[in-house]
């Protein structure tokens, strides 16, 4: 293949520039809206900047971004909500995805067609019974239950990928290892786990990932302010404003950028590895 | 003796096609009340039937009731009721009239009998070129319903057919020019357009399968010559058998033809009926069984369908013409303003031909399925090894049947109840366990199930639930939430494809410069939270408050953004790209990165050869880069299928649209906002999940079938 030529350069750029246009106008949208200081409410007229360009939004927010709770215990909140929810999910699955990697059994290829439609099920498909049974259980409104409800989105998911770890680190290791003395436990601790654990770090970030940017069903399973999340509270002021609320919306926006940039940064390190999770671990192979 | 047994096999189904195909059209002809539009094509079949009774032969030149259709179906129309004694002119009543109850029964029946014969004859013959296809088209409900009809489309679509088939033979025949069957072919095209214009599609196909076939061959200034005389000829029959146009023709026709934009931007039913832009494809997977009760078996249309969908790609091998009548046809009905179904009859014909082909599909795969089974082997468990991992296996199905399992498994049990939020408090005090338990041992009876019902107490209702859900998500007032969920995960996914791949293969020329940082831009809609990036593009969308509102103020009346704004709030079509850009926003750089992966494993070698033998770059990508890269993506693709299929954020942010817009995981979360008037139905609910379950399933075999890397993994 020759290089391309100046022309095709040109339009090759062109072309590109208007993908980026299309990608970062929205973008632009929610970033004008953070740094304009001049809303009190929704924004009443069309602008491509910032009427006056103010970074007040952002200390707002970062002190006290819903109704009477501080940022830091919103974030608590979050950070605990979603890494118990990952651990969860990668700890009680673990057994299973190892014993689907490593081991024949009856059952095992229906047990792996479940596996895989659970892991493609919406969340809202655990929505409603989680509901009921958390109610039922009168743990509905802890942060127990937000952890349960996350853990139970991430869990399928995990398995699968964990499963497809398990499966790369070839089996002759553990044999080698089994010649040493030692059994399915040690081996599975000292040799296997070890060598997956880079890849079951990348299937717990996403599980952390998906707790951590939930926030419309997180909202059925709170009822007092002190179990809000960061990602819940941002539904909270879309929430007053349909409801006619009171507060600019430079709110929202510098949330949202607050709350985005961790996870963008993560995605731009990470994409290629994380591509291949989200595809079930398909490229690999 | 062989060869003449399947001689009388072939003759004997094809009678048995055309015997079915018969008793369904008389008994709908009997059957089916009277329609819209019937009693217009009924008063012009009078106004001709008083011009032959009293030998007004001139008065042909000057009569063509209802003028916006041309005379041929009025004048068979005429000729049915000829026998009848003539009974006074039916009241000529606006369009938007409701359907004339009271069309005189004498009238009624021997037109409806004539058009279902001619429906019957259509069937005979596509059965003696296909009996599968034959049977597809005899069953076909709307098919059923509009050639029984008073309606125009049963001698269009006879005729039509005749057009296509004169083609064919032609297309076999050795001697090249305009040659008899070319003639007839002509002929026939002439016709149907003197019967009903928009049947003329089939004449566009055939020019398209011409010049391809003449690009082929390197024949094409010869066949343009043969071409442009055949379509005179079919041009010069239709002005013969339109004496309506005979005394002015240029005016009177282009009054008919301007007649349809005008009706269309300007009748109040079609206003009413408010069709987006996609309905002709909607009406394609629906059937007026629930329109007419017990005149139709059952609602064979969307499964003819699906058939059809998995045998295009046959079909085109085998005969392209109809793939081409068909695709061409359907593009022209989403072009065209006016939904009405009896448009879709039009297609049927080469629809039918395509199902045809999937059955063919399915039997095929079948029988190499059943040959196959010897060969597979069965694996052996291990006794030791399954012993060994007990203890693996334990810890973790409970886990997971507790966290996963059984939800779904307690979601089950509440769609076989009738739990709501009027019974919510029994339902929390033990009503749904009382209810489940009671009913599935038998203990409790079984209640009929409502959508409808508000009661106090938590009923078992069993399996009653779930006809009633599907048929109200496949069809309610007129709209099917599977349907647009199913055409929104298609439309998304190929969005979604078509940017990502075009980035993709652009960064990947060499030598382009700023590539990284491009890919690095590219990358963000895939990073940022899906809900955070659904409220930035209702920032844009919003009612009143979005970018897009806001601008149209500013710049005033006629600017593009108040033209958009405007069109925006007349109607779904619109909305429909609304939702879709932040489909493809989200969506594209997985498939770009998914695309520039898989781009990297091919070895530069292979281009090399291309550009050796002179391959253009349209020719490199289609035969070299697209087969190379295509099962690299195709996990890709499926995943974003799913994603798509469950998409909910986005329409959740968007959240005062019409649910019907919506898929179906957004209605299983708002059960009180999609289900406005039945209201918090938990029970609906959990019933639409357990379908979506079912329905994800069947994408999870497709994942397991298709994606040879998923096999690799779940084999492994």
């Amino acid at each position: 293949m020759r290089k391309i030529s100046f022309l095709r350069q040109l339009a090759t750029q062109i072309s590109l520039a208007l993908v980026g246009l299309f990608v970062m106008l929205p973008i632009w949208g929610m970033i004008r809206l953070a740094f304009d200081g001049s809303l009190k409410g929704r924004p009443t007229e069309f602008r491509l900047l910032p009427k006056v360009w103010s970074f007040d939004a952002f200390m707002k927010v970062l002190d006290r971004p819903y109704q009477s709770v501080d940022f830091q215990v919103l974030l608590k909140n979050s950070l605990l909500v979603s890494a118990s929810a990952a651990l969860i999910a990668i700890l009680l699955g673990m057994s299973l995805a190892y014993a689907f990697a490593r081991f024949r059994f009856p059952a095992r290829q229906s047990g792996l067609f479940a596996l895989l439609l659970t892991a493609v099920l919406p969340p809202v498909a655990f929505m409603t019974p989680l509901y009921i049974i958390l109610s039922l259980l009168h743990i509905r409104t802890t942060l127990l239950a937000l952890i349960v409800t996350y853990a139970t989105f991430a869990m399928p998911f995990c398995i699968w990928n964990m499963r497809a770890a398990f499966q790369a680190i070839p089996k002759e290791i553990e044999e080698a290892a089994f010649l040493d003395g030692a059994n399915d436990l040690t081996s599975f601790l000292l040799v296997t786990l070890p060598l997956a654990l880079p890849s079951i770090a990348v299937a717990g970030l996403i599980a952390f990932l998906m707790a951590y940017s939930e926030f419309t069903i997180g909202w059925l399973f709170v009822e007092k302010a002190d179990t809000v999340t960061l990602a819940m509270s941002i539904y909270a002021i879309v929430q007053t404003q349909y409801s006619g609320g009171a507060q600019p919306w430079s709110y929202l926006g510098s949330l949202a950028i607050i709350m985005s940039i961790p996870v963008v940064i993560i995605f731009l390190i990470f994409q290629r590895t994380l591509l291949e999770r989200m595809m079930f671990g398909s490229t690999s192979d | 003796m062989k060869k003449n047994f399947s001689t009388l096999l072939y003759l004997l189904s094809i009678l048995l096609v055309t015997a079915v195909a018969f008793g369904l059209r008389i008994h709908a002809a009997n059957n089916l009340s009277i329609d819209y539009d019937e009693d217009d094509y009924l008063r012009a079949g009078q106004v001709y039937a008083h011009l032959i009774r009293t030998s007004d032969w001139s008065g042909f030149l000057e009569e063509n009731d209802r003028p916006e259709h041309p005379p041929l179906v009025k004048f068979i129309i005429a000729l049915s009721i000829l026998s009848e004694p003539e009974s006074p002119l039916l009241p000529e009543l606006p369009t938007s009239a409701e359907p004339n109850k009271y069309l005189p029964r004498n009238l009624v029946r021997p037109v409806r009998t004539v058009n279902a014969i001619i429906g019957t004859i259509t069937v005979a013959i596509v059965a003696l070129i296909n009996p599968v296809a034959g049977l597809s088209l005899a069953i076909h409900t709307f098919n059923i319903k509009y050639v029984s009809q008073i309606m125009l489309e049963a001698i269009p679509s006879l005729l039509s057919l005749f057009a296509a088939i004169c083609y064919l033979k032609a297309k076999q025949s050795k001697r090249s020019g305009l040659n008899r069957w070319l003639i007839l072919s002509a002929i026939f095209l002439g016709l149907t357009a003197a019967s009903k214009y928009l049947y003329c599609v089939v004449g566009i196909a055939i020019l398209v399968d011409w010049f391809m076939n003449a690009k082929e061959k390197g024949t094409v200034k010869i066949s343009i010559r043969t071409a442009v005389l055949w379509g005179v000829l079919a041009i010069a029959i239709f002005f013969l058998f339109d004496p309506f146009l005979w005394r002015s023709p240029i005016t009177r026709l282009s009054e008919s033809i301007l007649y349809w934009p005008n009706y269309s931007a300007t009748a109040t039913e079609v206003e009413n009926a408010g069709f987006p832009m996609w309905q002709p494809i909607f009406w394609l997977f629906f059937s007026p069984t629930v329109w007419h009760k017990g005149v139709f078996p059952f609602p064979f249309d969307p499964f003819i369908t699906i058939l059809a969908l998995f045998g295009l790609k046959r079909l085109w091998t085998k005969e392209r013409l109809y793939v081409l009548w068909l695709g061409i046809g359907m593009a022209l009905l989403l072009a065209w303003p006016t939904k009405w179904p009896q448009y879709t009859i039009m297609l049927t014909v080469p629809l039918t031909f395509a199902a045809a082909e999937g059955v063919f599909l399915f039997r095929d795969n079948i029988l190499e399925w059943w040959r196959a089974r010897k060969t597979r082997v069965k694996t052996h468990y291990n006794k030791i090894e399954t012993r060994r991992a007990l203890p693996w296996l334990v810890p973790g199905l409970i886990a997971f049947a507790v966290l996963t399992l059984f939800p779904l498994i307690f979601q089950f049990g509440v769609s076989l109840t009738n739990f709501n939020t009027a019974s919510i408090r029994d339902g929390f005090n033990g009503g749904i366990w009382r209810s489940v338990s009671g009913g599935v041992t038998g203990q409790l009876p079984t209640m009929p199930a409502d959508i409808n019902a508000r009661v106090d107490k938590v009923n078992f209702v069993g399996l009653n639930l779930y006809p009633k859900v599907f048929s109200f998500i496949s069809y309610s007032d007129g709209w099917s939430v599977l349907f647009f969920n199913i055409l929104w995960t298609i439309l998304s996914v190929l969005l979604q494809c078509g940017l990502g791949l075009a980035v993709a293969l652009l960064l990947w020329q060499r030598g382009v410069r700023l590539g990284k940082l491009w890919q690095a831009l590219f990358i963000l809609p895939w990073a940022i939270p899906e809900m955070i990036g659904a409220m930035m593009w209702v920032n844009i969308f919003q009612t009143d408050w979005g970018w897009l509102y806001l601008a149209a103020d500013k710049f005033g009346e006629n600017s593009f953004f108040a033209i958009f704004a405007n069109a925006l709030d007349k109607g779904p079509s619109l909305w429909l790209i609304v939702f879709l850009l932040p489909a493809m926003w989200y969506g594209f750089p997985f498939m770009m990165l998914a695309a520039s992966i898989g781009l990297k494993t091919i070895p530069k070698e292979v281009f090399d050869a291309a550009a050796i033998d002179g391959a253009s770059i349209w020719q490199t990508f289609r035969y070299v880069t697209w087969p190379l890269l295509l099962p690299l993506l195709v996990p890709a693709i499926i995943v974003r299928g799913i994603f798509s299929f469950n998409q909910f954020y986005l329409f959740q942010a968007y959240g005062f649209v019409d649910s019907t817009l919506a898929t179906l995981s957004y209605n299983v979360f708002n059960p009180s906002g999609g289900f406005g008037r039945y209201g918090g139905q938990f029970a609906v609910s959990a019933t639409i999940n357990i379908i979506t379950v079912i329905l994800l399933m069947v994408f999870v075999m497709l994942f397991n079938r298709w994606s040879k890397a998923g096999e690799g993994v779940t084999y492994a």
